[in-house]
């Protein structure tokens, strides 16, 4: 414990429903200093940075304030320590109006309860115009462009006059220059003895705006660079955050697909200048027969909005999708089964299975749903068809009359995968499949998945997890605020790439 | 400051459709019922209308505040069974009967309030069990309708102050007033936003349960007065007498333009739908349609007010 910071952090740990969130993690903030917050995906920086706002309790570790060691209980404790976050999803009301949300929850009122209106008009009047934002008070939030929404959550959170302020992600819809704006601002209010932590994916808004950094890894604090010290360099924070030592450690757990030339076989999908307002911009590339394509990135970026398109979840602004050669038109997930393009969803127990029900069910639902039918079903044929499926998708255990809610997470997800084979694929849009699924099952999917590209099937794949990516794919799109930025194929394909590739760096 | 009358801001309300529904059907009422605009109508459908907008009114808080309670109307059955069972002459007796079934409703709506909001089960499914158990106990105290409501009691509901201003209508007045006050205080705000997105408001320091119980007790305050006037008008108890209230003030509240999951639309929608389910049975009974038939064409009218008033909803979300 050390008096001269403001807040230190010891040894949070924290775990929802047994998955560990934080398993040993450490912060120090000094007063008056911008502290980065950096780490992947699921490193544990919301988890974090919501524990010090007293949203969630931690399991274990200390907080300490001012060197004295507090207890947040609720929110309204953090607050009244002058804690104040700025939410990454958003913590707007919106059916009620800006100046309403500005308010919320610290209104005045007088010793009837009767809300004091003008007094909270003006409040927010004057924390609007402090960011100069151009939002109308009286505006439904619901009304507002998502950067809006996003300063207003800034605003809302300086107005509580804050003396630690945590962002997280505070600049992941934000333009160039409201950007601008909000750095002055934070500068000023460093000026101001306010500290501030700053979480972002975007290293180069670390570098530029931050006086320190602590990164995160696996819910653990794994380092930290002092910019007063060290020099500015982006090129230190990327190890950082990925794990790899420069003498280059491989600690992957894939064997890699070897490396193929696909540039003689059949264009199986082609997708021109896809659009999807405020979503997609123009995303072109072609997918050829037997080719593993994956989808890079950091997480949101489009990427599954891609996917969605092409099975018919979602409909796209503009732009073509051929399949084989053959513009298609997709209004319907039905049509794109038709053809042969399949999606295996990401969260499988919402968007893929039904879990209380047989394996054989699951398994022949697409095919009594899509091909045309007698009125009675065939059952013993059925059966054997998905004996077959079963044997091919090595299923454990080989049992068709077992619940799905019966399975494990890695066998579900071979279910979901293995009710395709039947209608025989063309294309496969897999979404994160392995989600929570264990490292062996995890292999085996992708030994299912590779067999099926040596048939010729295309595969389009999204990971969250870069190694997957990294162990299965031919080519490899990274995909930034909804463009495709970047492609990697080969032996270009490695960790350092693609995390340098997804945050933008030179 | 853009603080002032916009007419954008007028059609886009969630309450425009039901509001002209309303003036369709006034004018409809205007011509089939016999002098519609004499006082004597007017105060006979007064009479009618009270309980079903007073319940409105209940109803619509608490769907604001993101729940619905489909036991407002066994609540009120309960509260007639008490103040028959309990009624005697004397003035100071129906005082009492009166504060006694107000302080009943106060209770039964905290019980409803506290089970949602402390241990979160789905309100539709809570109330529904509730509803059965209040319903339960009024038929235990009262298998067939009876019990002793005195002339006195029933003819003051009836009769006029000064002025010919009839006593029905100072309940809605008294009701209207009070919320014109709740719809300034700074809880009012809180319902929106617990409403809109508990997890939201909770983030920003407001206490749901607290505003949720408020809620609850608030709705039992104004069931309360609607049960009073139920039972002045039937001068029974009946523990069917309230049977039909629970889901015609939801119905009332969502072709107001409140939305079933919350935080969205005005507390005078659920004035207006009540409104207009009064005058629409009006207009079946005024229209010559038979008996069997009114039921058939009531639940036709409420499905197309339903239907209007999603129409610029279905219109947004369809652009997906």
């Amino acid at each position: 414990m050390n008096i001269s910071y403001i807040l230190e952090a010891q040894n949070i740990k924290k775990s929802f429903d047994g998955v560990v969130a934080l398993s040993d993690a450490s912060f120090t903030l000094n007063e008056g200093e911008i502290c980065g917050l950096v780490g992947a995906n699921g490193s544990g920086k919301t988890t974090f940075a919501r524990i010090i706002s007293g949203l969630i309790k931690p399991d274990a570790g200390q907080l300490y304030l001012y060197g004295s060691e507090i207890n947040l209980k609720s929110h309204l404790d953090a607050e009244k320590l002058n804690i104040s976050m700025v939410h990454q999803n958003l913590s707007l009301i919106p059916e009620m109006t800006v100046w309403e949300n500005i308010n919320l929850g610290r209104e005045k009122a007088t010793s009837w309860g009767i809300l004091k209106k003008e007094e909270a008009i003006i409040r927010a009047e004057e924390a609007i115009r402090e960011l100069q934002v151009n939002i109308s008070l009286y505006e439904k939030v619901s009304q507002l462009a998502p950067s809006e929404k996003q300063l207003l959550e800034i605003v809302k959170a300086l107005s509580r006059h804050p003396k630690i302020l945590i962002l997280d992600e505070p600049t992941a819809s934000l333009g160039f220059k409201q950007v601008e704006i909000l750095f002055e601002k934070l500068n000023q209010l460093k000026q101001n003895q306010v500290s501030v932590i700053f979480i972002s994916h975007r290293i180069w808004e670390i570098t530029r705006i931050c006086d320190r950094l602590v990164a995160f890894r696996n819910g653990k604090t794994v380092g930290e660079i002092d910019f007063r010290i060290q020099p500015r360099d982006e090129r230190l924070i990327v190890p950082l955050i990925t794990g790899k030592k420069e003498n280059g450690e491989e600690k992957s757990i894939h064997e890699k697909r070897p490396i193929q030339s696909f540039e003689t076989s059949d264009v199986i999908l082609e997708v021109e200048n896809l659009t999807k307002k405020d979503k997609l911009h123009h995303i072109s590339f072609k997918v050829r027969k037997g080719e593993i394509v994956g989808l890079g990135g950091l997480n949101g970026q489009g990427q599954e909005e891609i996917l969605f398109i092409l099975a018919g979840y979602l409909r796209k602004t503009s732009g073509k999708i051929k399949i084989d050669g053959q513009e298609v038109t997709i209004k319907h997930p039905s049509h794109t089964i038709e053809r042969g393009v399949f999606l295996v969803p990401g969260d499988r127990q919402k968007e893929g299975l039904f879990l209380n029900h047989s394996v054989f069910t699951n398994l022949i639902y697409p095919w009594v749903a899509m091909k045309k039918q007698k009125f009675i079903l065939p059952l013993n044929k059925l059966r054997e068809e998905a004996n077959q499926s079963i044997h091919t998708i090595s299923l454990v255990p080989p049992d068709l009359n077992k619940l799905v809610s019966h399975l494990s997470g890695g066998n579900q997800q071979k279910v979901v995968v293995g009710k395709w084979l039947s209608l025989s694929p063309k294309i496969l849009l897999l979404n994160d499949p392995t989600k929570g699924v264990d490292v062996e099952t995890r292999r085996n999917l992708y030994h299912i998945i590779t067999d099926l590209t040596a048939n010729g099937v295309a595969v389009l794949l999204y990971a969250s997890d870069n190694e997957e990516l990294i162990a299965n794919c031919d080519r490899v799109l990274i995909v930034f605020e909804g463009q495709i930025v970047d492609e990697i194929c080969g032996d270009g394909i490695c960790e350092e790439n693609l995390v340098a590739c997804s945050l933008r760096v030179q | 400051m853009k603080n002032g009358f916009q007419f954008k801001n007028f059609y886009q309300n969630p309450s425009f459709p039901s509001f002209l529904i309303l003036l369709a059907i006034i004018i409809l009422n205007a011509f089939l019922q016999p002098n519609f605009f004499t006082y004597r109508a007017f105060k006979s459908n007064l009479l009618t209308f009270t309980p079903l907008i007073l319940t409105s009114i209940a109803q619509g808080l608490i769907i604001l505040v993101g729940c619905v309670d489909l036991s407002l109307g066994a609540t009120i059955s309960l509260i007639t069974v008490l103040m028959a069972s309990l009624m005697g002459d004397s003035v100071m007796s129906m005082l009492l009967v009166v504060l006694c079934g107000s302080g009943l409703a106060l209770l039964m709506s905290l019980v409803n309030g506290f089970i949602i909001s402390y241990f979160g089960p789905p309100p539709l499914l809570t109330t529904y069990a509730t509803s059965v158990l209040w319903f339960g106990i009024a038929l235990f105290f009262m298998p067939t309708p009876g019990g002793y409501i005195p002339s006195a009691f029933s003819k003051m509901y009836r009769s006029e102050l000064f002025l010919r201003f009839p006593v029905a209508l100072i309940f809605l007045v008294g009701a209207f007033l009070l919320l014109y006050f709740i719809s300034k205080l700074k809880f009012y705000k809180h319902i929106y936003a617990v409403g809109g997105n508990e997890d939201a408001t909770y983030a920003n320091g407001v206490n749901v349960f607290t505003t949720k119980i408020k809620v609850f007790l608030l709705s039992g305050l104004f069931v309360a007065l609607a049960a009073v006037c139920v039972v002045a008008q039937t001068a029974t108890g009946d523990a069917r007498s309230g049977l039909g209230y629970s889901l015609n003030s939801v119905a009332a509240s969502i072709i107001g333009g409140l939305s079933f999951s919350g935080g969205k639309g005005s507390i005078a929608g659920p004035i207006m739908g009540g409104l207009i389910l009064g005058l629409l049975i009006n207009v079946l009974y005024f229209a010559n349609i038979t008996s069997f038939y009114q039921e058939f064409m009531k639940g036709i009218i409420i499905i197309f007010s339903l239907a209007i008033g999603a129409i610029p909803k279905y219109l947004k979300t369809r652009s997906l």
